[in-house]
């Protein structure tokens, strides 16, 4: 089994002027290649800061975050964070804002970069939306285009902070298809964070389930459901086991 | 999704509606100027009040007819429309740098925090006699008065403005590696642009209230040495006629901005 994205005892401080806040205590475990992973745990438990230290935003107190056998670098180009709002800039197009990671890496003249954002907007369905101003368009086609955003950049692992949770229900659905299409089509490697059960169950292979704050894991379930897509996932017999058993582990 | 549509018979008819709104406030603003200037006219022919202290349309129309065959009203306007303008612009790009490098540097506007709270407090007219010992009096004077008057507003709003950014966007340009200079003209700058519009509007009224204020303490020339000069001659037609170019002036450079902020609200 190749430990793709792996974490050795990590553990997490903040200061602040009144007190330490133990943020993670101890965490271990691993994400294999183009798997999807998710995170579940209470709110406040830590879930964000496990983010920001594998996009190199924080360091470690103490323990490693490795990709790939390497140890993650500030600014680590292997790496695209996805937030929970889609953060686009109004005053810049769908095509200004797809580019601008490419931009600030001075790779915006860099034909073949260049080519691969147009080819991803042409694959989902973005392309005649290119020249519009992110609020013609609705939520889930925002967050869509947050996702190509990152992608652009060609990373081979992508971090999702509740993505969705700043849609309504209905285009959550679908947006978590469309995002689930995505990173499989793509190939990508997939760390996501929600605090949604069946979210987590109709996306990943692997959850990991922290405890309250300080976080450590508590459990880690294998997940391997019938069905191509999320929704078709929630169908299968064995969803409402598996949704229970997290449940349990999460109160 | 998007066929060309024709415009429904409701909605052409809310169009309709909303352009016969237009007209209406249109022509009831002009019954309102018509009505005052007639009002006044008629109360200044009858006696009802005094036209030597009270002035009216027609001795206004008059007086500026005067100043200007004269040539002297050109030469005041002229002073004044310099060194507002000049104190605007200065005013504004030194204003926006220091709230930038206030934004840079996190130190730098903790030290600054107290200093800017007491100058924006401290009514700027009271600094008036330095300003004459320190640059002399006329253009000079005015326009630092100017420049003080509209400076230390400018930078609290536009360091407000860059502060107040969401977090989360600058922490999606670290998380794409921006550098600080990255996240200053592609996040901070644009983000702030209705905020500056903002400014710029504010500002326009202060530049004016700053050369009148300047003009007033020592000028030789300028709409407020000539208001200041007729009331001193009890000439209150002078007084007026120079009041009412102010307004004609400060309208037509608030209008100047109007564009501009229609152009970025577009955006
Ligand atoms: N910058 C910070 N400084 C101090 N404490 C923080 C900071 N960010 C988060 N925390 C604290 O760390 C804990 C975990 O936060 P977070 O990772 O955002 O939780 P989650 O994403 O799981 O809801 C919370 O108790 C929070 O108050
Ligand atoms: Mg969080």
């Amino acid at each position: 089994m190749e430990k793709f994205l792996q974490y050795r005892n990590l553990s997490y401080y903040y200061q602040t002027k009144e007190s330490k806040i133990h943020a993670l205590d101890n965490v271990n475990f691993f994400v294999e290649k183009k798997n999807f992973a998710s995170i579940v745990g209470p709110s406040g438990c830590g879930k964000t800061t496990m983010l920001s230290l594998t996009a190199g935003l924080l360091e470690p107190t103490s323990g490693e975050i490795l990709l790939e056998g390497k140890k993650i670098e500030k600014n680590d180009s292997r790496i695209g964070y996805m937030f929970q709002r889609d953060h686009l800039f109004e005053w810049r197009s769908i095509w200004q804002n797809i580019i601008l990671g490419l931009e600030l890496q001075k790779k915006h003249k860099d034909e073949k970069a260049l080519s691969f954002a147009d080819e991803l907007l042409k694959k989902y369905d973005l392309y005649n939306f290119k020249n519009k101003k992110p609020r013609q368009l609705s939520g889930g086609m925002r967050q869509r285009v947050a996702l190509i955003r990152t992608l652009v950049l060609n990373p081979s692992l992508l971090l999702l902070d509740e993505p969705f949770s700043a849609l309504d229900f209905q285009t959550r659905l679908k947006v978590c298809d469309d995002v689930y299409e995505i990173i499989k089509s793509e190939e990508k490697t997939a760390l996501l964070v929600t605090h949604d059960i069946s979210e987590a169950l109709s996306m990943s292979d692997q959850i990991i389930i922290l405890s309250s704050r300080p976080a450590t894991v508590k459990k880690e379930i294998k997940i391997d459901f019938e069905g191509s897509t999320p929704l078709k996932k929630r169908e299968d017999k064995n969803f409402g086991k598996y949704f229970e058993s997290i449940w349990r582990n999460l109160s | 999704m998007k066929p060309k549509m024709n415009y429904s018979k409701a909605h052409a008819k809310y169009i309709k509606k909303l352009k016969k709104e237009k007209i209406i406030i249109k022509f009831w603003q002009v019954i309102v100027i018509v009505g005052f200037l007639g009002l006044w006219q008629i109360l200044a022919d009858t006696g009802a009040i005094d036209p030597f202290f009270f002035s009216s349309p027609s001795r206004i129309f008059n007086s500026i007819i005067e100043l200007g065959q004269s040539g002297t009203l050109f030469y005041h306007i002229w002073t004044s429309l310099y060194e507002t303008i000049l104190g605007f612009i200065l005013a504004t790009i030194i204003g926006v740098l220091i709230a930038i490098a206030l934004w840079w540097s996190e130190r730098l506007r903790k030290v600054m925090e107290p200093y800017l709270i007491i100058l924006n407090s401290l009514p700027k007219i009271a600094l008036g006699p330095m300003i004459i010992l320190w640059v002399g009096s006329g253009t000079k004077a005015t326009i630092v008065m100017c420049v003080l008057i509209c400076i230390v507003i400018t930078i609290i709003s536009m360091l407000n403005a860059f502060i107040s950014c969401d977090s989360d966007k600058v922490l999606l340009m670290k998380s794409m590696h921006a550098n600080k200079l990255q996240i200053l003209f592609k996040l901070i700058l644009p983000n702030a642009l209705p905020d500056f519009v903002s400014v710029l509007k504010i500002n326009v009224g202060m530049s004016w209230v700053g050369t009148i204020m300047g003009e007033y303490l020592s000028s030789k020339a300028g709409l407020g040495y000539l208001i200041n000069y007729g009331s001193q001659m009890l000439q209150l037609d002078i007084v007026m006629a120079s009041i009412v170019i102010l307004c004609l002036l400060a309208g037509g450079m608030y209008g100047l901005v109007v564009p501009f902020e229609k152009k970025c609200k577009r955006n």
